[in-house]
């Protein structure tokens, strides 16, 4: 059996795991476009800030593919791939066959439609390399300016932040983190990040950077202007597959794939962040590129791809934060147009102790959380989502900010004969 | 291979475990010297209240496969396998709390703890007294149980110990309390306190 | 989000308790839940801290340990824990008889400005009990060897107490043969700690015996001596209107809010509030007045002989400070929470503490003694009067209740032309089927006044006459059962019978320690029926109690032979013999038990039924199939 794994992320790796555990013989290939055995991508954003060195963030030792009797042939971006003839295309013009195929080519940032993209000093946040080098500049850097209120974004300007930089943020939409928290605890997060020297513009974008060379001033879409030395560009990233024929595989915002992790051509499977699947707090169709869905997906399609038939439950988004000493989880939706009259909503709020929760609950499922301050249980809400069981507590003990195992298992013993809903 | 057996409904919510936890957990392994200590050395297991209540010892289980592992950004998770124990290196962890995110049962916390040399927050969770098994002691916390709440033994032998025990348990009182605590007398009488607390006002409202 | 609706029945509770969060103060019911879960060992009475071998706890579930270090199991261990709940409710209640016993010492030697003896024929009529010559004296004279003698109950150089012999001689026979007539106050208290020590008394059933003489040295005794000579001192109390619940605080007025049980103190600043020359400080402040009120007991002290209105009971304590129109709390003794000065901190609220035995953190201290008390007082209110002008925001939360209280046993028995007689025959012709004490406290557990309320509303509905004091008395004031016209909630009987006399169907016999005078009563109307307390339709009750001190009281109550219902659960179940004895074992030996039923509602079915079947007994029409 010939195996092929494109992309040597966290997906990548944990499906070339589990191949290996199922088949001892198989012939396994890795083709990767960053040259670094597998690392921690989300810990880049901790290189950044500043608390970890690079050589903190590989997950698998060096000799890792040869221990595995993988064949990893990094630094090389496929091309294209023939589905008919089970061929993947090196850049080399080189093609290689297949008898299993994984996707796990993970997502490239969205590039900005704006002039002087080109000057030094603009980054994208995706890969070690790239934060390496923006960790280079620091040193000559005193302020920065960040496109995009979101994860990235978020996560560039904390880390900036912590290095005494200034930060401008431009966000599209009314507060930081719009996909993963509500307003309330967006303008919570956007507070604790004001305090501590970030400034906030919302509804503008960049016209165009200017510089000698290096980025000086940005030209805003409202005629202003911003000085910076820096610029980071965090507008989103998009699924990896443009290289994949369209006509051979199905894709909407990323392949879409079954339970099985199969994509709609026959022997290729996909998995990690290029993967589009059942998100399960949805109820739809969705990516959710995050580091433990990454993980076992790339589990689930190794072993399928070395015939041991295994379903994945589907993915449910989430994300746990801190900023300074403040502390956010989220989970599953908060979305406004995922909501219908079966929804209900649970709010928690605690301003003194800076401790706010909100829960969704559809059909008494939870389908969405957020927790700011307090989230030690929030694994506890996390796996309710997961699990799809109808909630048994009430919403006062649902959203208290003594939530605790004790709760649920009491529930649990006295099924059925609990108390009666809190009115208040 | 021995572990720590946890059968919750003969928790009195007395949280000696607690105590015993936090004091084994101490650099001077005393309670005197553990409250003297700074940080203040951090329990492992948490007993929390239910519905009427009722006390529950919670504690990591050391699942298989461990989702706070799998979570695990910089890999400071990890198996031990002589005791079968989920630990945490504390050298590793870099405080991000992807394990409490991933943890069903919440029993991870954030803390800096005397064990703990570089004073960092680190994810403190139980470790199923390693140190303790290693020196052949039994776990604090199924030390300190005196009610069967928290044993230290094989699996085996507890169940078939509880089998023993449905079998005795054919008449009231403390026998069969063991199996059905809700029987007994002060827990029924909690519940009905609490239902009677949640239950609609009638007239005596004012 | 918190369970306002859980935590109280009482509007001006649950619309504090929500101004309190608001405010981020912290109150009882926040810390109970935090309390949660309690220590299960504890709470069976299975944790034994009484020697250095221990601490032990015996595992209620038959594996672990079984007996203490000293090889007591867990009988023993739960009697003997009992047994020193028992003794410190004694030793509370005595030792606030004592207090009196010294005023009225003093007040004989003329050391005590500002008191008197405002009941000279109750002093005479009391000292005659004692055995005390009174012929032509001068009541100073009698006061003088009253409270000698009185001293001397407290000693143990007698073989019975005085008191008792106001018991039916039936009942005096029984707690003789079974070994606990009480024989000195101090004696039985100072007893119980040392049967309880290790090595002494190892017999449950023992232990649990000299708790009821114990508890009877309580009831028999320290409180009744507490409660005559209350009496004596400030005068037995009359029927009197007044005005219940927070909002008989006055937002334009200086309010001043005494708490505790003793009136020792709370008498002298009642007295400084009502110097017109105090008024007139008050008005130069810009308050239109000054205004007392009580809170617990020693409000209810002033309530039944002054007609001082109350602000609220025991679970009121924080909240009525969160108004911000407490301008002073002056505190004395017993369920006086430790929190109290942190949540006066948050606010204007000026505290102070006035006993030499009672001392709080963060709270001056002005320490009241006979000799001093009138100054003191009055310093303590041009205090109050100086901290009205640092009123912040006040909210009062309601519009007050009326109410009327005042009944100790001499005005109801004056309400029925001097005898027993009227009562007794509306009790043999059933349009009233018996009496019910409903005493004790609030408790975080339990719904605030629920259980007080709903067992009242219950009873009276049934024509069952209630009388009520401390906490339980306030909680059914401020639902309005304590007016005459709330004799329309009542059965068609005890309606006629309250419209009658023009009383309300619950009365308020005083505070905690005036448990007693359903002790007075009970024993009046067997003696005028030549019988036994425990052959009368009578039932006492503790929906809400959370004291040691409701633990003697229940103690001394079945010991008197009056059936009694606990709400929540003492710390005996991990005892079943000890449980079997309270609850059935104790009928044999005094003829009343113990029951314990949180739900009032079943509470009710409860006593109704004890109250049928006593009338049975008694040759009575009685209702079956309740």
């Amino acid at each position: 059996m010939k195996y092929v794994i494109i992309g040597n992320g966290i997906a990548g790796t944990n499906a070339l795991e589990s191949i290996r555990r199922f088949d001892p013989e198989g012939e396994i290939k890795v083709y990767g476009d960053e040259t670094l055995p597998p690392y921690c991508r989300p810990m880049i954003s901790h290189l950044l800030e500043g608390v970890v060195g690079p050589e903190r963030l590989p997950v698998r030792s060096r000799d890792f593919y040869d221990k595995h009797r993988a064949d990893a042939m990094l630094g090389q971006r496929i091309c294209a791939i023939d589905a008919d003839q089970k061929q993947v295309e090196l850049p080399t013009g080189k093609t290689v066959s297949y008898d299993r195929l994984l996707l796990a080519t993970g997502a490239d940032p969205r590039p900005v439609d704006a002039e002087g993209t080109d000057l030094e000093n603009i980054f994208f946040m995706r890969t070690e390399a790239q934060v390496r080098g923006m960790v280079k500049r620091l040193p000559d850097v005193r302020r920065a300016l960040v496109l995009g209120g979101g994860l990235v974004g978020f996560k560039a300007a904390y880390g900036l932040l912590r290095r005494n930089i200034a930060v401008t943020m431009l966000i599209g939409s009314g507060y930081p983190l719009s996909m993963q928290v509500d307003e309330t605890a967006g303008k919570m997060i956007q507070a604790v990040l004001e305090e501590r020297g970030l400034e906030v513009r919302t509804g503008v974008s960049v016209a165009a950077f200017e510089g000698n060379g290096r980025v000086r001033e940005a030209l805003l879409s409202d005629g202003n202007r911003v000085a910076c030395d820096m610029a980071v560009i965090g507008k989103g990233v998009s699924p990896a597959g443009r290289f994949l024929p369209a006509d051979k595989i199905d894709m909407e915002t990323g392949i879409l794939v079954n339970s099985r992790m199969e994509t709609s051509c026959p022997d290729i499977y996909a998995a990690g962040d290029i993967a589009e699947c059942l998100d399960i707090a949805r109820g739809y169709y969705r990516v959710n590129a995050i580091w433990p869905e990454a993980v076992s997906q790339g589990r689930v399609a190794g072993m399928n791809m070395a015939g041991i038939p295994t379903d994945y439950r589907g993915s449910v988004s989430r994300n746990v934060i801190r900023i300074f000493d403040l502390d956010v989880m989220s989970g599953g939706t908060l979305d406004d147009r995922d909501m219908d009259d079966t929804c209900r909503t649970v709010v928690f709020e605690d301003r003194r102790r800076r401790i706010y929760r909100k829960l969704v609950l559809k059909d008494n499922i939870l389908i969405g959380f957020v927790l700011v301050g307090k989230i030690d249980a929030g694994g506890i809400l996390a796996s309710q989502v997961q699990s799809r069981m109808p909630v048994m507590l009430s919403d006062s003990e649902l959203a208290s900010v003594d939530l605790n195992f004790a709760t649920i298992y009491s529930h649990a013993r006295y099924g059925g004969t609990t108390h009666t809903e809190d009115a208040s | 291979m021995k572990q720590v057996i946890v059968s919750p409904r003969r928790c009195v919510g007395c949280m000696q475990c607690v105590v015993a936890c936090a004091v084994a957990h101490s650099r001077s392994g005393d309670l005197p010297g553990a409250l003297a200590e700074s940080p203040r050395p951090n329990p492992r297991i948490h007993v929390g209240a239910g519905i009427y209540h009722e006390g529950f010892p919670n504690r990591c289980r050391h699942c298989n496969p461990a989702p706070c592992m799998a979570a695990c950004l910089p890999g400071a998770i990890y198996r031990e396998s002589k005791t079968d124990s989920v630990l945490v290196n504390p050298d590793v962890c870099i405080n991000c709390a992807s394990c409490a995110m991933a943890c069903p049962y919440g029993v991870i916390r954030y803390r800096p703890d005397p064990l703990i040399r570089s004073g960092n927050t680190v994810a403190i969770k139980c470790d199923n007294c390693v140190a303790r098994q290693h020196k052949g002691l039994d776990t604090a916390c199924t030390e300190a149980c005196k009610t069967g709440a928290l044993v230290f033994g094989e699996l085996d032998a507890a169940m078939k110990r509880e089998t023993e025990r449905v079998a005795r348990s054919m008449t009231p009182g403390p026998e069969a309390w063991a199996l059905h605590p809700e029987t007994e007398p002060l827990l029924a009488h909690k519940r009905a306190i609490v239902n009677m607390n949640h239950q609609e006002e009638g007239r005596s409202s004012s | 989000m918190t369970h306002h609706h859980t935590r109280s029945i009482a509007k001006d509770a649950r619309i504090l308790i929500q101004k309190a969060e608001n405010d981020q103060v912290e109150t009882v019911w926040d810390r109970h839940d935090a309390q949660q879960p309690h220590c299960g060992f504890c709470e069976m009475g299975l944790s034994c801290r009484i020697c250095a071998m221990g601490p032990c706890r015996v595992d209620p579930f038959g594996e672990g340990p079984q007996l203490g270090v000293c090889g007591a199991n867990g009988d023993i261990i739960v009697a003997r824990n009992l047994c020193r709940m028992v003794a410190a409710g004694a030793a509370s209640h005595s030792d606030h008889g004592r207090d009196l016993v010294e005023v009225l010492a003093s007040v004989a030697e003329s050391k005590a400005s500002g008191y008197e003896i405002r009941d000279t024929e109750k002093l005479f009529r009391v000292a005659a009990e004692y055995g005390v010559e009174t012929g032509d004296k001068e009541p100073l004279r009698v006061a003088a060897e009253l409270a000698y003698a009185m001293q001397e109950d407290y000693g143990t150089r007698k073989k019975e107490l005085t008191l008792t012999a106001r018991a039916p001689e039936k009942r005096r026979d029984l707690w003789r043969k079974a070994g606990i007539m009480p024989r000195g106050i101090d004696r039985e208290t100072a007893e119980a700690m040392h049967r309880t020590h290790m090595g002494v008394d190892s017999v449950w059933q023992s232990v649990l015996e000299h708790s009821l003489r114990n508890a009877l040295s309580d009831g028999w005794g320290g409180s009744m001596i507490a409660t005559e000579v209350s009496d004596i001192l400030f005068g037995t109390p009359a029927p009197a209107a007044t005005k219940v619940n927070a909002g008989v605080l006055k937002a334009d007025s200086v309010n001043v809010v005494v708490h505790g049980h003793n009136p020792v103190v709370s008498e002298m600043i009642l007295v400084a509030c009502q110097d017109p020359e105090m008024t007139k400080l008050a008005e130069e402040k810009g308050a239109a007045g000054i205004n007392l009120c009580g809170v617990c007991c020693t409000g209810n002290e002033l309530l039944m002989r002054h007609g001082i209105p109350m602000a609220g009971n025991h679970l009121m304590t924080e909240l009525i400070i969160t108004t911000g129109a407490v301008d002073m709390m002056v505190v004395d003794y017993q369920c006086i929470m430790p929190s109290l000065s942190k949540v006066a901190s948050c606010y204007h609220t000026k505290m102070i503490s006035t006993s030499d035995k009672a001392h709080f953190p963060g709270v001056p201290h002005m320490e009241f003694h006979p000799e001093n008390a009138r100054d003191m007082a009055y310093e303590v209110v041009e205090r109050a009067i100086d901290n009205f002008v640092n009123r912040g925001t006040v909210h009062i939360p309601v519009e007050p209740v009326d109410a009327v209280g005042g009944f100790s046993v001499e005005a109801v028995l004056g309400a029925l032309c001097g005898s027993p007689g009227p009562l007794i025959d509306a009790i043999s012709a059933g349009s009233i089927r018996g009496a019910v004490g409903i005493v004790g406290c609030n408790n975080p557990k339990i719904k605030q006044d629920h259980g007080h309320v709903t067992l009242a509303r219950l009873l009276i509905e049934n024509d069952i006459l209630v009388v009520d004091t401390g906490c339980a008395a306030v909680a059914t004031a401020k639902a309005g059962f304590k007016t005459a016209g709330a004799a329309a909630d009542a059965g068609a009987g005890l309606r006629g019978v309250c419209e009658s006399l023009g009383i309300p169907p619950v009365l308020h016999f005083g505070s905690c320690v005036d448990n007693v005078r359903i002790l007075v009563l009970a024993a009046a109307l067997a003696n005028a029926l030549e019988a036994d307390i425990s052959d009368l339709p009578l039932a006492a009750a503790a929906p809400e109690w959370y004291s040691e001190k409701a633990v003697a009281i229940g103690a001394y109550a079945v010991a008197s032979g009056i059936y009694t219902v606990l709400g929540p659960m003492p710390p005996v179940t991990g005892s079943v013999k000890v449980v079997e004895m309270l609850t059935s074992g104790l009928e044999g030996a005094v003829g009343a038990v113990f029951a314990v039923e949180p739900d009032p509602e079943k509470a009710a079915v409860l006593i109704r039924r004890h109250i049928e079947k006593q009338r049975g007994k008694l040759g009575l029409d009685e209702i079956e199939g309740i």
